[in-house]
């Protein structure tokens, strides 16, 4: 932090050592508790016997719960909500950062506004919408509500203003039209702000659930949220007289390989995670 | 690279001056249009919709009874609806300072240029913020159940009794938050990093040659320079706890006793006993509640020479 701060103790190293166990450790216990027999995950919660590490708890619980189509589902809303993020969002944010025009204020003042509206407030009538057009299980309810949304618009504002005019200009020059100022000059620059937007808005349309929960009801169309919601109900229905250990086996391979993906993804590329993270707190 | 940072100097004034010829009037409409056809189709038309609606009664089906006021009358006489209120306000309390408050301490161990593993320690405490919650509430009915939870049997192993996480009105409270503190405190940890890094290092030496005690640096130097971090976080963070549904939805089903039935999850009720205008009257309710907590807690942070 400065020049005068002391090297750190070993108090401040025990501190931050415990937080990091504390944050770690229902992670670390989930994995290996659903790579256990399922029953000595009550007998024993605290052992982890490597020698007894099976994928029991996965056989079952792939027999038992959809979640390949949760997967799949999931991952069919994050390619085509993620491409319309992607496209639309910088785009929207290049008009607003580097063009003049009437009413350009005003539009903006309206995506700043929508930046504060609690998604609660749409629920239901989007619900009462989505039963209108006959879309409540369907995967464009899942997929355009807030696939073109205001944070990401206002964020790619912020890193395209920040790119010189004589750079685009000198594009113009070239003989490339307006998109293609957009698509050659802006996109290759704001690139590492895009690796980041990619990273968060996965995170967000993957661990999505409020919408999604309340959007679909039909197995065909669960995502992999859903999926997960009703997994200990999905175990007991499907084995009548399940005893808790079998359905908690379950219960936690499911959570473990959910959790995968963007934990790896996270660890991969945790600078772009962490400076999407920040770009939020720009706005504050 | 470096050429690039010489023209950004010039750029301002270049913004000013005329451009080419060419119709330069429709393509920022066309660049911003589907935003907008987005948002009218599912933002403004359902705000409109749910405001008409807040002024009905309507079951989902058949036609719509207007009833003026009275499901606000309705909710801001049900006790029902302060409970949820009242239950989102204690883990409120439950929550939002205990975070702030740690994880001022985490930043402050963290931004110490001196410390070894840093990016260790910032992996192990975002990696919570990085989970399903879905995933990780279903962990957490394991973790603490009653008979055969592995907090309680920890709790044996130290000669401790069971302790009912979930099952008592005393305990679900604290049990939902703790998941929600595990899951976002890295975030404010990272957000307080930032702020805590963006305080220029002259202003400590000063402190320091001063002699003001590392305590009081803290508290008079520290914490008024992070203050725009508090103020997001406290935004952001009330917006959350306010909103919160998937914890008791997926964990306590806003039970026992309907001592974890947040405002979120209330609403939520309203949906599957297809009372839809009342639901969207509590939205807006809600909304207006949410809307009033944040600015009071941007007015309660702001520097002291801004106000007024």
């Amino acid at each position: 932090m400065n020049a005068t701060t002391a090297r750190p103790g070993p108090v401040q190293y025990a501190v931050l050592a415990v937080l990091a166990i504390a944050f770690l450790y229902p992670i670390w216990w989930a994995f290996s508790s659903s790579l256990k027999p399922a029953a000595e995950i009550i007998s024993d919660p605290l052992a982890f016997d490597v020698a007894h590490a099976n994928l029991g708890n996965y056989r079952a619980m792939f027999a038992d719960v959809p979640i390949g189509t949760g997967f799949a589902n999931t991952a069919l809303v994050l390619v085509v909500k993620g491409a319309m993020t992607m496209f639309f969002c910088p785009l929207a944010g290049y008009a607003f950062a580097k063009y003049t025009f009437p009413g350009k204020d005003l539009l903006f003042g309206v995506v700043l506004l929508t930046l504060m509206l609690p998604t609660l407030v749409l629920i239901i009538p989007l619900l009462l919408e989505m039963s209108t057009l006959g879309w409540v299980n369907s995967y464009q309810a899942l997929i355009l509500p807030g696939s073109i949304d205001a944070f990401s618009i206002f964020w790619m504002r912020q890193s395209i203003a920040a790119i010189p005019n004589e750079l685009l200009d000198a594009g113009r020059v070239d003989g490339a039209s307006e998109f293609g100022v957009f698509a050659r000059v802006v996109v290759p620059v704001i690139r590492p702000g895009l690796a980041a937007l990619a990273v968060l808005t996965t995170m967000n349309v993957y661990n999505d659930f409020v919408w999604p929960v309340i959007a679909v009801n039909d197995t065909s169309h669960q995502t992999l949220q859903v999926v997960l919601s009703t997994l200990a109900q999905n175990v007991t229905g499907n084995r009548v007289g399940a005893d808790f250990a079998t359905v908690w086996g379950e219960v936690l391979a499911a959570g473990s390989i959910a959790m995968l993906p963007l934990l790896v993804i996270f660890v991969l590329l945790q600078r772009h995670f962490i400076s999407g993270i920040l770009a939020g707190s720009v706005k504050g | 690279m470096s050429s690039l940072t010489t023209m950004t100097r010039t750029g301002r004034a270049a913004r000013d001056l005329p451009r080419g010829r060419r119709a330069r009037w429709l393509p920022p409409y066309l660049f911003i249009a589907p935003f907008f056809v987005v948002f009218a189709a599912f933002g403004v038309y359902p705000l409109v919709f749910a405001l008409q609606l807040s002024f009905t009664r309507w079951h989902g089906a058949g036609a719509a009874t207007w009833v003026g006021v009275g499901n606000y009358a309705y909710l801001l006489t049900s006790p029902d609806f302060w409970a949820s209120l009242a239950n989102s306000a204690v883990m409120w309390l439950l929550i939002v300072p205990l975070q702030i408050i740690a994880g001022l301490g985490a930043a402050v161990l963290l931004a110490n240029a001196k410390l070894r593993l840093r990016g260790f320690f910032r992996v192990a405490f975002i990696a919570p913020f990085v989970t399903p919650l879905v995933a990780m509430a279903q962990v957490w009915i394991v973790v603490f159940d009653q008979d055969y939870g592995l907090a309680n049997h920890l709790l044996n192993l130290v000669g401790l009794p069971d302790v009912g996480w979930l099952t008592s009105t005393v305990w679900s409270k604290p049990t939902l938050a703790l998941l929600f503190l595990w899951k976002t405190t890295g975030f404010a940890i990272i957000i307080l990093l930032a702020g805590l890094q963006a305080v220029p290092d002259s202003v400590y030496e000063a402190a320091g040659l001063d002699g003001a005690s590392r305590w009081r640096q803290f508290w008079s130097l520290t914490v008024p320079l992070v203050r725009r971090s508090i103020a997001f976080l406290m935004v952001v963070q009330t917006l959350a706890v306010f909103q919160m549904f998937a914890e008791p939805f997926v964990v306590t089903k806003g039970g026992p006793y309907g001592s974890t039935t947040t405002a979120g999850l209330y609403l939520y009720d309203h949906i599957t006993a297809s009372d839809l205008g009342t639901g969207a009257a509590n939205s807006f309710l809600l909304v207006l509640l949410v809307f009033g907590l944040s600015l009071g807690a941007v007015r309660l942070l702001r520097p002291r020479d801004e106000v007024r």
